[in-house]
């Protein structure tokens, strides 16, 4: 069975990858995380107060948003992929900026499909929290910001999730950055986009091996955040919700 | 107890930021970039990658390039988005020069497409030697439910072949049962016809790189070659710099030189795969395999070649620049 070959000496090459140090690999492996990471991070930035914002304030139309925000969570990587390459084309109205073919227009890619995901989990996850809470910190004289702040404190666990999937969403994308990339060679190829380009020139076990390093770098990164959720439920940010409460107001 | 935690938090936030944020990717900004958009089988062959060195060297250069069909090849450079194009389509390649998007474009290189199929060949097309009646037979052989076709159908040059063959057999094939479009490029459209024991047609080169890498897991075989209409020349066509200010020009020019120099075109020659030659040089004898001449391009370019101090290739005698006759 050459099939069961293959998957066995692609986890054999990865492994032979990882510990060889390939600069080629490696300079691949490290754009990914650069490109999705920042892109997670931002995400993060943006998407949280926003839905944070949406969550918390009552306003008209609110239904209608959230339902965006929802549908935005499954924009198809290669549709965002093709908005962004006609924009920043060099003939397109972004031309000007000279992104096209740049980590920097890969980033932009996914970051608009990472901020509508971070926003959509964290309107779920801080909607989620008692309603008494809110209230109480009102009534003991918190402001609107310390209001959210104490929500968002609240909420800190759905607000890690919303950054795991997000940054899941984005390291695993790939038809986004094949077109805004390029894909060029030492410069755009991604672990994602070099795994496309293997198994169309049929190196299956080569594109096995990236595929396993892809797969360990989201353990790695998974690892790190679960280790902090993990940290804030059982001790070294737990505390009681009223300390909790007096030591916002106060401040 | 919240004191302590964000700090780390912050800390490792600052790191990580830092690290992103680092200059990692271009690791020699000195060398300059060249973007080439290109066919799918210039890559899967893997030519590309062994001339990069070569051309990386000469020209102090980084030599990169876009993974596409000739279609969208051409959307991409007429929107200005790579440096040089290298196709193979002639009539989109002549109507990209007339349009005046590119200025020169000379034939570089051919090589020949095949019709590849199951060793079984339920359509009995083995050893045809006109493609047009090979193409007649699948359709029959189709439509008695017997055989199945799978197409690029993603307007690239082996596409736009294809397509050429079926209206010459006075077929069409789209909508049939028995005709399969992968919307991919050469490699996943081999792969797609192996799963289905189908027929397709693919240039040589990618062909026999795709067989040297899947070697008995691949149960299709040439079934028809050597066709004159199968041949498969590749054009090399620099872009409009009026037109488009922002393209790297001046490295486009250099590959240009490069390519169709004796350097170039020797190696190209030499350029193997499991120990066949998968292209073959052809810059200023366009003649030798029954394509029109390009002699006004060829005089212009050999020209540029002594200008930069390069080498023509061998055929073209040094005083008359008329193409020898080569064997």
């Amino acid at each position: 069975m050459p099939g069961w070959e293959e998957l066995f000496y692609g986890v054999f090459r990865a492994l032979q990858l990882i510990f060889s140090g390939d600069p080629e690999i490696a300079r691949i492996t490290f754009l990914s995380l650069r490109v999705s990471g920042a892109a997670t991070l931002l995400g993060g930035i943006i998407g949280i107060p926003l839905g944070a914002t949406i969550a918390l304030r009552s306003f008209r139309g609110k239904t209608i948003v959230i339902s965006m925000i929802n549908t935005l969570m499954g924009l198809p990587p290669v549709l965002v992929g093709l908005i962004f390459y006609i924009l920043l084309s060099s003939t397109g109205p972004l031309g000007f900026l000279h992104l096209i073919y740049t980590p920097e227009a890969m980033m932009l890619a996914q970051l608009t499909m990472v901020i509508p995901i971070v926003a959509g989990v964290v309107i779920t996850s801080t909607s989620g929290i008692d309603v008494g809470l809110r209230e109480a910190a009102i009534s003991l004289g918190a402001d609107a910001l310390q209001e959210v702040r104490i929500l968002l404190w609240e909420s800190r666990l759905g607000l890690l999730t919303a950054l795991v999937v997000g940054f899941g969403a984005a390291i695993s994308e790939v038809g986004a950055i094949m077109i805004v990339g390029g894909n060029l060679l030492g410069y755009t190829r991604a672990l994602t986009t070099s795994i496309v380009l293997l198994t169309n020139q049929g190196e299956f076990v080569e594109a096995i091996a990236l595929g396993i390093i892809l797969l360990a770098l989201a353990f790695l990164v998974n690892v790190v955040l679960t280790c902090l959720q993990m940290k804030s439920r059982s001790g070294l940010f737990a505390q009681t919700r009223s300390t909790k409460i007096n030591r916002k107001v106060e401040v | 107890m919240n004191g302590k935690a964000l700090p780390v938090i912050v800390g490792a936030l600052a790191v990580i930021l830092i690290t992103l944020s680092s200059p990692t990717i271009n690791l020699s900004p000195s060398r300059s970039r060249l973007v080439i958009a290109t066919t799918t089988s210039t890559v899967d062959s893997g030519l590309l990658e062994y001339l990069k060195p070569y051309f990386d060297s000469r020209f102090n250069a980084d030599m990169t390039w876009l993974y596409l069909g000739t279609g969208q090849a051409i959307a991409v450079a007429s929107r200005g988005d790579a440096d040089i194009l290298l196709i193979h389509d002639r009539v989109r390649e002549d109507a990209f020069v007339n349009s005046g998007s590119g200025v020169h474009r000379v034939t570089v290189m051919y090589n020949d497409f095949v019709v590849i199929g199951p060793k079984s060949d339920p359509a009995g097309i083995k050893g045809c030697t006109n493609v047009t009646v090979a193409f007649k037979k699948i359709a029959e052989a189709g439509e008695q439910g017997s055989a199945a076709f799978v197409s690029r159908g993603d307007k690239s040059g082996t596409n736009a072949l294809e397509l050429r063959m079926w209206a010459g057999a006075d077929v069409s094939p789209r909508g049939k049962p028995w005709y399969i479009e992968t919307g991919q490029g050469m490699s996943p459209t081999i792969r797609v016809s192996n799963e289905k024991q189908a027929y397709t047609v693919s240039d040589r080169g990618t062909w026999g790189k795709l067989k040297s890498k899947l070697g008995d897991t691949l149960g299709l075989q040439i079934l028809v070659e050597g066709d004159a209409a199968l041949l498969n020349p590749y054009g090399l066509i620099n872009l409009n710099p009026t037109r488009y200010p922002n393209i790297n020009s001046d490295l486009a020019e250099k590959f240009f030189l490069f390519m169709i120099s004796d350097e170039g075109q020797g190696l190209i020659e030499r350029f193997e795969v499991s120990g066949q030659q998968l292209f073959f040089p052809v810059f200023g004898k366009p003649e030798s395999i029954g394509l029109p001449s390009e002699k006004a391009e060829v005089q212009f370019w050999v020209q540029k070649l002594r200008e930069e101090g390069m080498k023509p290739p061998s055929w073209i005698q040094s005083d008359s620049q008329v193409p020898s006759d080569r064997v």
